[in-house]
């Protein structure tokens, strides 16, 4: 809201200079936008509609400077029944006041539009002009109707009916419906309630007779109208925040002041239908309820001042009060809304500076708190950058990581297509990610990301990865080697690891997004909790990605994990106390073979003395038959009570090796 | 044999160890010299034999003489020589290390860590929520009934069709603010309260230099039998001097939101200009940082705590925009694209 400060002047006694002005005012809840020229550009909080105008302004002014508010030059206001006006919809219309003038269409003078020009509105004619300076001075918006263009001379305030149109000031044609209010003539609707006049029953050069409405309109009808019509104006955003439901008379009688002034019109009679006049509203104010909540004793004094210099009736003693709001301040209903008045205006930089008490100790943080830190920790520790990407994506980059035949969760109003659907899966926005910096030149990407996405079951928290280009930083002594199943694998074991989660079992995965034979579904304890793998390269190219470079990524449902987490209290195990016996053993077995098959064979034959068994070499290739595989495995033998001989262990060794002959046909090398 | 040849093979000897270059040099000078078959100097003592009688003990001092000093010399030169020699083994030490490969942590991480550190250690609790919302948790319990003109504050995106929450609820929205948390703490616990929530939250906001229609904000919440408006200028007082530096001012302005009352933003003095006024600052010298404000008794009332017996207040901040102020970064989009060049400026 733009001030003149010379207009401002005229309503109160403001003595300081424009900038000062500006700046006391923005310390009392008004942040300044601009000052120049002699305007005070104040951004007005959706509160207080009241300071939509310089009147309202000019009574934070008068609480600052002390100065009483300078009465304003107004016309008669005399009552009668000329006008027929009929409210049917008093509960979106609970006031209507109009007023006959003969008028003189024409140019403002020069005074009056500089004014308006200074504020940013566009001067139109005296009329419509004087009605802009009357919302601009003391709030209130006004409308003026060419009565000789109203098809029967009356003004009914009604719902729209279904399929009425409108032709708006604007020259845009408006379906109307039944929720909207309108002011008709005995015929059709010539205005919308309270946001816009029809072009229907315009003031013009011609116009001799005019109607000028002043009235008060429901605030949530008036919205919603707004809304429906995307058509928002100066008059629909104050009656939207809530107008002054005493001020339609005002307004009439400082508009006919002006106009007889400008000598635009005359005024003749005035019709004010107002069948439920509001109550006035009394709330009770305790000066130890604002020492309560401000936090320090306000004085005794400066309550009823600051209140009634803002309008407000004061009564009371002993620092209890009894407080008549004024019917503009729509914003205050109960105790607190007066104390932040007294707060405001008593000056926050008075209030001291304490600490609340602590009288409680704290309760444990969010443990997905102190999950998603351990996360950061290893990921990045392994190499990993945290990444953070959008929770919606393009329906296209969603598609591809939804179950066959689920659509992605849609957003009813996305900005656009590039934000249409929240993700299913953090790979998309990591995919995005890696095509980023490698656009840029970056071939060796390593990004991770925790957080939600959103599925068939709803919103859950993952952590995701992605793995392009080598596996270790390139180095001088170093024969590069690119990232492949192995590295996602180990991170994801890494990550349940570290969150607790005990090994992992990795089986075939028929996920969409990933290459069959090189990716695998991941579970634990039986629950599926992920999948790691290569990812598909035509999704990858889709978004960007070179097609001749390699994607490897891997998620991990967190909540899932979560659930299978095991709580126990860590207990150790004592050292051995004997000595290890190690052996290792070379079989040729069917390429196909899987090595957890063979490791099965070897933990069913063995005796518990094996405590562990690694494979440490799988080779195909020369010496080696088509077909077969050469697979090399280190087995440790350990007793807890004794130390073990090599006859115990040779005899083990046998069994072993005629199992997997038995299983497998494993030869041994 | 004669004085002048002892001393042309002195001459001859500082020559050649001058010129030598290499320990090998040195060696092969010693094995010309020194050898016992065949070297200079026990060639110049052979021919001893050929001076005259009375002339050979001092003649064969000097020779003598001349041999201690070329073994000296060689022994000090050769000593020199092996002190710099590699030993084996020995790498080229100038040559690149071999360096774990290490990732970054997000600036965001890094930021909401040490906001979270810094209200931990004032005794706040650290809680979470789902993303996605009610209309209940995200407006209505906060004071802002349907068709409330603060709800345009805050442009809203809405689900096509109602979805299940990390808090198990139907959602119909995703949320604008982290207060839906506290609305749902305070539903499930008494007082006192004194948590922050921190979280990501999404607004219909276009893309440019300053917003995202996603970010992540930071809300806190106090909740007591004797909390007042002084309480949380401490507190933020507190939490705005640790967090950009003991010298920064601190403002508190009335304001409004919905769900405090008073309300108030709070600026910290301009860092670039010290409080002069500047491009910077909009020429205020005042940067706005945070919103807070008395938790409104409409909110106490909705979930179900006395407002007369309890005071609170409020505040939320968006920590991109702190991020942006704090570290110099000028364009907003850059904590979402993921740009290594960027992400490899934080420390680990
Ligand atoms: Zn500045």
């Amino acid at each position: 809201m733009r001030i003149v400060h010379e207009w401002l002047a005229e309503l109160v006694d403001v003595p300081a200079d424009v900038e000062v002005i500006a700046h006391e005012i923005s310390l009392r809840g008004f942040e300044l936008a601009a000052v120049e020229h002699g305007v005070i550009d104040f951004e007005i909080t959706a509160n207080r509609p009241d300071c939509l105008s310089h009147l309202g302004i000019a009574r934070e002014a008068s609480v600052i400077w002390g100065g009483a508010l300078k009465p304003r030059p107004s016309g008669r206001v005399e009552s009668d029944s000329v006008i027929p006006v009929r409210i049917e919809a008093p509960d979106l219309c609970p006031r209507y006041s109009a007023q006959l003038f003969d008028v003189t269409v024409g140019p403002s003078p020069s005074w009056l539009v500089r004014r308006l020009e200074a504020v940013g509105v566009r001067p139109i004619n005296n009329i419509v002009d004087v009605t802009n300076y009357v919302m601009l001075e003391i709030g209130q918006p006004m409308h003026a109707f060419d009565l000789d263009k109203l098809q029967g001379a009356e003004l009914v305030i009604r719902r729209a009916r279904a399929g009425e149109t409108l032709r708006t000031l604007d020259g845009v044609d408006r379906a109307l419906d039944p929720e909207m209010l309108v002011i008709a003539d005995a015929q059709r609707p010539v205005a919308i309630g309270g946001v816009m006049g029809g072009a229907n029953s315009e003031i013009s050069e011609s116009t001799r007779r005019m109607v000028l409405e002043s009235a008060y309109f429901h605030p949530p009808s008036v919205r919603r109208t707004s809304k429906r019509l995307a058509l928002k104006t100066e008059a629909s955003t104050r009656f939207e925040r809530g107008a002054d439901i005493e001020a339609p008379l005002e307004g009439l009688a400082r508009a006919a002041a002006l106009l007889e002034k400008i000598g635009a019109a005359t005024a003749h009679a005035t019709r004010d239908v107002y069948p439920s006049p509001r109550r006035p509203l009394e709330v009770s104010l305790r000066g130890s309820r604002i020492a309560r909540v401000l936090g320090t004793v306000v004085p005794e004094d400066d309550v009823p001042r600051i209140l009634s210099r803002l309008g407000f009736l004061v009564t009371g003693q002993d620092a209890s009060w009894q407080v008549t709001v004024p019917s503009y301040r729509v914003d205050v209903t109960r105790e607190i809304d007066l104390i932040e008045e007294v707060g405001r205006h008593h000056g926050f930089d008075r209030i001291p500076v304490t600490f609340p008490p602590l009288d409680v100790p704290q309760a444990v943080p969010d443990p997905r708190i102190e999950r998603d830190g351990k996360i950061r920790r290893a990921m990045t520790a392994a190499g990993f950058s945290e990444s953070m990407t959008f929770a919606f994506v393009e329906r296209a980059a969603a598609l591809p990581f939804c179950r066959p035949g689920v659509e992605p969760a849609a957003i009813e109003n996305p900005l656009s297509e590039k934000f249409a659907v929240l993700r299913p899966s953090l790979l998309p926005g990591l995919l995005d990610s890696c095509s980023h910096n490698r656009r840029r030149g970056r071939k060796d990407v390593r990004l991770f990301e925790s957080g939600s996405r959103f599925g068939p079951s709803g919103e859950r928290r993952a952590v995701a990865f992605a793995w392009a280009g080598e596996r270790t930083p390139g180095h001088w002594s170093t024969q590069p080697a690119p990232v492949d199943f192995f590295d996602v694998k180990g991170t994801a074991e890494l990550l349940a690891d570290v969150l607790g989660a005990g090994p992992l079992d990795f089986s075939t995965s028929a996920a969409p997004f990933l290459v069959r034979g090189r990716s695998a579904d991941v579970g634990t304890r039986g629950y599926p909790v992920g999948s790691v793998g290569l990812l598909d390269p035509a999704i990858a190219t889709a978004r960007g990605f070179p097609a001749s470079e390699e994607i490897y990524v891997g998620e991990i449902d967190l909540d899932a994990l979560a659930s299978v987490v095991d709580a126990a209290e860590l207990r150790t195990h004592a050292l051995p106390k004997f000595p290890a016996i190690v052996r290792d053993v070379s079989i040729l077995v069917a390429q196909a073979l899987p090595a957890a098959a063979v490791r099965g064979t070897i933990r069913s034959a063995a005796p518990a003395l094996l405590e562990s068994l690694v494979e440490f070499d799988r080779y195909q290739g020369k010496g080696v038959p088509e077909g077969r595989m050469s697979l090399s495995l280190r087995l440790t033998f350990r007793s807890s009570e004794r130390t073990l001989t090599d006859d115990e262990v040779e005899a083990a060794m046998s069994t072993i090796v005629e199992a997997l002959k038995g299983a497998h046909g494993a030869e041994r090398r | 044999m004669s004085d002048s040849s002892i001393d042309s093979l002195r001459e001859q000897f500082g020559r050649e160890l001058a010129s030598a270059a290499s320990e090998a040099d040195l060696r092969a000078i010693r094995d010309r010299y020194l050898s016992r078959k065949g070297g200079l100097l026990s060639a110049l003592l052979k021919a001893l034999g050929t001076a005259a009688a009375s002339e050979r003990p001092r003649l064969g001092q000097l020779a003598n003489t001349l041999k201690k000093e070329i073994e000296q010399q060689l022994d000090e030169r050769i000593a020199a020589a092996a002190s710099t020699r590699a030993p084996r083994g020995a790498v080229d030490i100038t040559l690149p290390g071999r360096r774990p490969a290490v990732g970054h942590s997000h600036p965001l991480s890094i930021l909401r860590e040490r906001i979270e550190s810094i209200f931990t250690r004032m005794g706040f609790l650290v809680i979470e929520g789902p993303e996605l919302e009610d209309d209940y948790h995200n407006f209505e319990a906060l004071n802002m009934p349907p068709e409330h003109p603060a709800r345009d504050m805050q442009d809203t995106l809405y689900l096509s069709s109602p979805m299940r929450s990390s808090a198990g609820s139907p959602a119909t929205l995703l949320r604008t603010h982290t207060s839906g948390m506290q609305i749902r703490y305070m539903e499930t616990h008494e007082p006192p309260v004194r948590l922050i929530a921190p979280g990501r939250v999404y607004r219909r906001d276009n893309l440019d230099l300053t917003h995202t229609p996603m970010f992540t904000q930071v809300e806190g919440l106090v909740v007591g039998e004797h909390v007042a408006l002084s309480d949380l200028k401490g507190t933020l007082d507190v939490f705005v001097r640790e967090l950009f530096g003991q010298e920064r001012k601190v403002r508190f302005r009335p304001s409004f939101f919905p769900y405090t009352e008073p309300s108030a933003e709070v600026d910290i003095s301009c860092a670039a200009c010290g409080g002069n006024g500047c491009g910077m600052c909009k020429r205020t010298g005042w940067i706005e940082i945070l919103g807070s404000g008395m938790v409104h008794p409409a909110v106490f009332e909705s979930v179900g705590y006395d407002p007369e017996k309890y005071t609170g207040f409020a505040f939320g901040m968006g920590i991109e925009r702190i991020a942006l102020l704090k570290w110099g970064v000028e364009d907003i989009r850059l904590f979402y694209e993921n740009d290594l060049r960027f992400l490899e400026q934080f420390p680990q």
